[in-house]
């Protein structure tokens, strides 16, 4: 009996012991509660690469001085895979996560997970944004806001001017952007170039004018009653048989995986003269290519329409204990104001249209690309965009074609075999 | 009294915290794995209902399942046998009076103390095709450059290559351990019967570290089968969804599992593979095991 009873009391001790160090790593003790006015309070913004939000931060501590917010910022996949795996074990997601478009289809099935920005009057700002760049926050009929905008991605061609004049074409941006209307005619300009007998190739990969054709379209494998089209809208087969075409093609692709480590000794080699680059890009070409290509790279009109491809959204995760304070903040960060000072720092385009209208915008020019006036191109590209509609299951369908292609560049498939292969794994991935 | 109860106790507590800690970190994870692995369970919303087995025999009935296994086994021989071999020759070199005997033996280390992204990232450049340091000795001797994550020979030659590297170091000190404790009087006898340092090496040093070596094979396939770090680093930064390639020409189990349960947010299927390879993992592991048990019965 005695030893039964002192076993049974170590025991108990032992598991009290077990379940307080469970709680202190899972985090679950008693830290900052509910806050009261004045109460000091810390706040946690998680973003993929550099938001610009650093000296915004700062402002917003100095005007809130109870408010301590803290950046965090993680590399794109591993961002929104963490997000993900944190909503699901309920903890460790920080106050404000920032979701790119691409995910929000994705996340916005489990909704659930996140608060409702129109219950703290998030419907009030509704007209900051352009019209489609709302809508895609919403879920619900619209009763349901995931999220505020940040930027977008305006899209937009960059070349090599230096190469454009090695090979006798013409240098200046509007005589470039004067070169074509569509996509065929950017293939046969490269034609030109290849002719030249230039070293380099015409575009860095598939992958990237792929995407920019798709995001030109008005809706891709999804319509917009969230039915699967990969198979049957004529945009998504003549889009992938226009790549395909030139994929594989002598001179045309450098065949570069985008964002690659590759990708980035490609700029810096100039083994390529041309990619779509949506705003956003222009950071990643400027460190990729280095200071010894300041000013080679110049910015033209895009062939084809305009369209979007990225920008994101500042989402408030349910699990967070300030809910209101956090909503606050990512309204400060996504304010017209703020959205203009991002966009003069790091490029992100506004996706706002007061602020596309805003002088600073505007007259913002980039002296890494030969000065040009990226705030008029891109804004000029923001006002007249018809974004992509992405379906619930996009993430599924998507790489399912672009793995596709990526066949066909390197050699291993013919576009017909590499399009029934993808229809084929589409379906799968959609468990038909 | 007392002393009565801590002699029956005492062993009890000392023996505790690996149990505890077995049961937190091994025990429950595997049953709640199981218990997922029955449902259709969403990474984010969770359970939406229990389906008993039918993740497995869709799991059974999907070609990319058997790729991603046959893709496993055959960058597991590729990396592992020429990796212990290797790490045999190294251990006897390391056994010899080398001047600097210390430094060599640490040094054999490095590559699997290295982060494994850093090592991702040279081996990336190592195995660039444009500007790759192999293509470029491959364009010395006339040979055409190799896109060497395009096809499926040359991204597992080039993953076991990396795979390799790191763990050849690692098993070349297990088994100069065990060298060092084979008594130097056989060697000896070998040397006056007229034995020559190989063929003492393969009849005296190879038979007494036969336990050692059989210890590394099975570890070796324990971690070679969840394959995973190094080929999901060899895919190209803008896309590591797991899928391994264009055409899943290097993708493992563990990457297939990732695929699932992390890229299309499925956890149902991911805790499915997951049981399923555990499941190939044990059947490996008794195959040793026999082995193991037969070889020491020999002796």
């Amino acid at each position: 009996m005695a030893a039964g009873g002192v076993f049974a009391r170590r025991g108990v001790r032992l598991a009290a012991g077990l379940v307080a160090g469970a709680l202190a790593l899972t985090g679950c003790g008693s830290g900052d509660e509910s806050t009261g006015d004045g109460e000091k309070i810390t706040l946690t913004v998680a973003t993929f690469s550099d938001f610009g939000y650093e000296p915004l931060v700062k402002d917003y501590m100095a005007a809130h001085p109870n408010i301590t917010v803290k950046l965090r910022v993680t590399e794109f996949d591993q961002h929104h895979k963490q997000l993900a795996t944190r909503l699901g074990a309920g903890a460790g997601a920080a106050d404000i996560e920032a979701v790119e478009e691409g995910y929000i289809p994705q996340f916005r099935q489990s909704k659930d997970k996140f608060v409702n920005l129109a219950d703290l009057g998030a419907k009030d700002l509704s007209q900051q944004w352009l019209p489609w760049k709302w809508e895609q926050s919403l879920a619900d009929n619209g009763n349901f806001v995931m999220g505020l905008g940040t930027d977008m991605g305006g899209l937009a061609l960059c070349y090599r001017s230096d190469l454009f004049k090695a090979a006798g074409l013409p240098v200046e941006r509007d005589a470039v952007s004067a070169l074509w209307t569509g996509w065929d005619e950017y293939f046969a300009v490269g034609d030109r170039f290849i002719g030249s007998g230039s070293k380099a190739k015409w575009f860095d990969g598939v992958g990237n004018i792929y995407q920019a054709m798709m995001n030109q379209t008005p809706y891709g494998y999804f319509d917009t009653s969230d039915t699967y089209v990969g198979d049957s809208n004529p945009a998504v087969k003549t889009a992938f048989d226009k790549v395909a075409a030139v994929a594989n093609k002598p001179g045309m692709s450098a065949k570069l995986d985008p964002f690659s480590q590759q990708w980035n000794v490609g700029f810096k080699q100039g083994t390529f003269a041309t990619l779509p680059c949506p705003s956003w890009m222009l950071g990643l070409i400027k460190d990729g290519s280095g200071p010894d290509n300041a000013g080679k790279w110049d910015i033209a009109k895009i062939p084809g329409n305009g369209g979007n491809w990225g920008g994101s959204f500042l989402t408030v995760p349910k699990q967070g204990k300030h809910a209101k304070e956090s909503y606050e903040l990512a309204k400060f960060l996504t304010s017209p104001d703020s959205e203009a000072k991002i966009f003069q720092s790091v490029g992100s385009l506004p996706s706002q249209p007061e602020t596309l209208k805003n002088p600073a915008v505007i007259g913002f020019k980039n002296e890494y690309f030969s000065n040009a006036p990226v705030g008029e191109i891109y804004a000029k590209s923001g006002e007249t965009l018809q974004p992509n509609y992405r379906g619930t299951k996009d993430a599924d369908v998507r790489p399912v074609f672009g793995r596709a292609l990526a066949r066909v560049e390197q050699g291993k498939q013919s576009p017909a075999d590499a399009w029934t292969q993808a229809l084929t794994e589409a379906g799968k991935a959609l468990g038909k | 009294m007392r002393g009565r109860l801590d002699r029956h106790l005492t062993p009890y507590l000392f023996v505790a915290p690996f149990f505890v800690l077995f049961a937190v970190f091994g025990a429950y994870p595997l049953l709640a794995t199981l218990w997922m692995s029955l449902h259709d369970w969403h990474l984010i919303n969770g359970d939406a209902g229990f389906i008993g087995l039918a993740n497995y025999s869709e799991l059974f009935a999907d070609p990319d399942f058997w790729n991603a296994l046959v893709n496993t086994l055959s960058l597991f021989v590729i990396s592992t046998v020429p990796q212990l071999f290797i790490a045999l020759g190294l251990a006897a070199l390391l056994n010899t009076k080398l001047r600097g005997r210390t430094f060599w033996r640490a040094g054999v280390l490095v590559p699997n103390v290295v982060s494994v992204v850093a090592v991702a990232l040279v081996f990336a450049q190592v195995f660039g095709r444009d500007f790759g340091i192999v293509n470029w000795l491959l364009g010395l001797v006339g040979l055409d450059p190799v896109d060497w994550p395009a096809n499926v020979w040359s991204s597992h030659l080039a993953i076991a290559a990396i795979v390799t590297w790191r763990w050849t170091g690692y098993n070349a000190l297990i088994y100069l351990a065990a060298m060092q404790a084979v008594p130097s009087d056989l060697y000896e006898s070998a040397r006056l019967d007229g034995a020559s340092t190989w063929k003492a090496f393969w009849t005296v040093t190879v038979p007494m570290i036969r336990p050692t070596i059989l210890f590394t094979t099975v570890v070796s396939t324990i971690g070679g089968l969840q394959l995973f770090a190094e080929p999901l680093l060899f895919e190209s930064k803008g896309a590591s969804t797991g899928t391994g390639g264009s055409d899943r020409q290097y993708q493992t189990i563990t990457m297939y599992l990732y695929e699932k349960g992390f890229t299309l947010f499925d956890a149902g299927s991911a805790a499915t593979i997951a049981w399923v390879l555990f499941l190939i993992v044990a059947v490996f592991a008794l195959i040793n095991f026999a082995v193991v048990r037969r070889t020491v019965a020999s002796r």
